[in-house]
């Protein structure tokens, strides 16, 4: 057992989301934290003094901590930074920041706003074109984004897979989205419109790649002893972890059976009282369909190369989406691919809302314990375990 | 030859790359038709893309050193939009982008485009050797498949 004496100290108390749209009609980003941070502070049962921790993921185009904290008129805070995406990063900063003492409540929160490079409509508002990429990299890179299609094309070369092994995380995730009233796609899918959906970077097509939303998300931390002192079942971090490997320049990566992923599976496995067989709920990110398929079977729900029969195994065809063994969802409230670009906020708060028992027609029953493996393969892997005590 | 071109200069050549002083050699080798990989003069091996130190043992005495441009190709994709480039019309056929594997080093990787092929030749495992276009008038490296292959 590794050293891991934050288990189960630190809690989630409050949630705020926007919910997530194609266009969210002129506000800003700031506006949009701004009405999340104030759901997740009132959900909480807090006022703006209580907050003395301020995290904000440095989503391109959102606002900064100090620019949140004069928005909100918190009377000051005595923590905060703004970790790079994915959202466990913030997350983790978060609650080592209580769990030191350098603070003992947090706002954490997540803008998300359409840039004008990967909307069409955003790049119409004056505003938005103001947001610039800098140096417009030649088409021949397998940076960033890129990287998942070109490793995608490994994962097909070495494992034979076929383009439905793909297509399932996308049906599934839509699947979700029709019972979360905050996702933005909630038209139905079906194979054969995944199947004809254009190509982007192929392998991987439009359906392959989550979609751009203006939205945000927003969480209050604090002690669970504190948590306690309000309910006598908080929802708590039990483990979390951020996991990279040395060589983890997209097209110099060793390979598909070592990155980022295996990292932090080692590394929550070796920090968790709780594995596989103890969780109720599996959000395995959906950035791109290809990185969920890596973390289905990088958590060992399935050998490498199996994650396709995986699903298809474990499908339930009256619900129209997985259901491992018959009882464990994947991502219930539509992931990234259809509730909106959330970069992993939003699993989390799909995790701390069917913890507490308020995910309504999505709610697993009894749900206490999630698994969230979030982030890609080379720069941003990182997974936590929630539970309520 | 490139030793006579300014880093502002060079800068200048490369308007689509954010160079900075741990890639200007690599850049400066372009200009020549050079494929330069920052080799450890300690430990010998190669590394991209260059570092200021030699991700193996420390070193930071390190060589740009050519390499043949040979290999196989390990990741293929074909992006049907993406950034615009000239000679590049997504329109017209998706454009290749595969990372190749060096046969200098296992696992030491460079990435850019297929020229010279059809679509379908184009996939991992191909032998491929490296050639040079034009593009912003300045040498733009890119694989072809190696002949008879």
């Amino acid at each position: 057992m590794a050293r891991n004496p934050i288990r189960d100290e630190i809690a989630i108390v409050g949630l705020g989301s926007t919910g997530f749209y194609r266009d969210s009609g002129g506000r800003s980003a700031k506006a949009l934290a701004c009405d999340a941070s104030i759901r997740a502070i009132r959900d909480a049962g807090f006022e703006p003094g209580d907050i003395d921790g301020i995290v904000g993921a440095a989503e391109p185009g959102g606002p900064n901590p100090n620019e949140m904290s004069a928005a909100l008129g918190l009377p000051q805070v005595t923590h905060f930074s703004s970790p790079m995406p994915v959202a466990v990063f913030a997350l983790v900063d978060a609650m080592n920041a209580i769990f030191s003492g350098s603070c003992s409540t947090v706002l954490l929160y997540f803008a998300y706003t359409r840039l004008p490079w990967n909307s069409r409509s955003a790049a119409e508002d004056p505003f938005r074109r103001h947001h610039t990429l800098g140096v417009m990299p030649a088409p021949e890179s397998v940076n960033a984004a890129a990287a998942y299609a070109a490793w995608a094309s490994r994962y097909i070369h070495e494992y034979d897979a076929r383009r439905e092994d793909f297509g399932r995380v996308a049906l599934n995730a839509r699947a979700g989205a029709a019972r979360n009233p905050l996702a933005v796609m909630k038209t139905p899918l079906s194979m054969e419109g995944y199947l004809q959906a254009r190509m982007i970077r192929e392998p991987l097509c439009l359906l392959d790649m989550d979609i751009p939303v203006d939205g945000a998300d927003a969480f209050v931390l604090t002690r669970t002893e504190c948590a306690r002192e309000k309910t006598r079942n908080p929802v708590v971090v039990h483990a979390a972890t951020t996991g990279l490997v040395g060589t983890n320049d997209e097209d110099q990566l060793p390979s598909l059976r070592r990155h980022g992923q295996h990292v932090v599976v080692e590394s929550l496995r070796a920090k968790s009282d709780l594995w596989l067989e103890d969780m109720d709920i599996f959000f395995p990110y959906d950035g791109f369909s290809i990185i969920t398929l890596g973390w289905i079977e990088n958590f060992g729900w399935c050998p490498p190369g199996g994650a396709g029969r995986f699903l298809e195994e474990h499908w339930d065809p009256e619900a129209g989406c997985v259901m491992i063994d018959g009882r464990i969802p994947l991502n219930p409230h539509g992931g990234s691919l259809s509730e909106g670009a959330t970069r992993g906020s939003g699993h989390i708060r799909e995790a701390v809302m069917q913890l507490r028992g308020d995910a309504g027609e999505r709610q697993v029953a009894g749900a206490r314990n999630a698994l969230i493996g979030c982030g890609g393969f080379f720069f941003n892997s990182q997974g936590a375990i929630l539970r309520r005590l | 030859m490139s030793e006579d071109v300014d880093d502002a200069a060079l800068i200048e050549r490369f308007p689509y790359v954010r160079i900075d002083h741990d890639s200007k050699h690599f850049y400066r080798g372009w200009l020549d038709e050079r494929l330069l990989f920052n080799r450890c003069d300690a430990c010998e091996r190669f590394h991209h893309p260059p570092k200021p130190v030699c991700p193996s043992c420390w070193c930071a005495s390190l060589t740009p050193t050519e390499v043949s441009g040979r290999g196989v190709i390990h990741l293929a994709m074909f992006l049907h939009q993406g950034p615009p480039a000239p000679g590049v019309d997504y329109a017209m056929a998706a454009h290749p982008v595969v990372a190749v594997e060096l046969e200098e080093q296992e696992g030491l990787r460079f990435t850019s485009t297929v020229i010279g092929c059809p679509r379908e030749a184009i996939r991992i495992g191909l032998p491929v050797e490296l050639g040079w276009v034009e593009r912003f008038g300045a040498p733009f490296p890119v694989f072809r498949p190696v002949e008879g292959s």
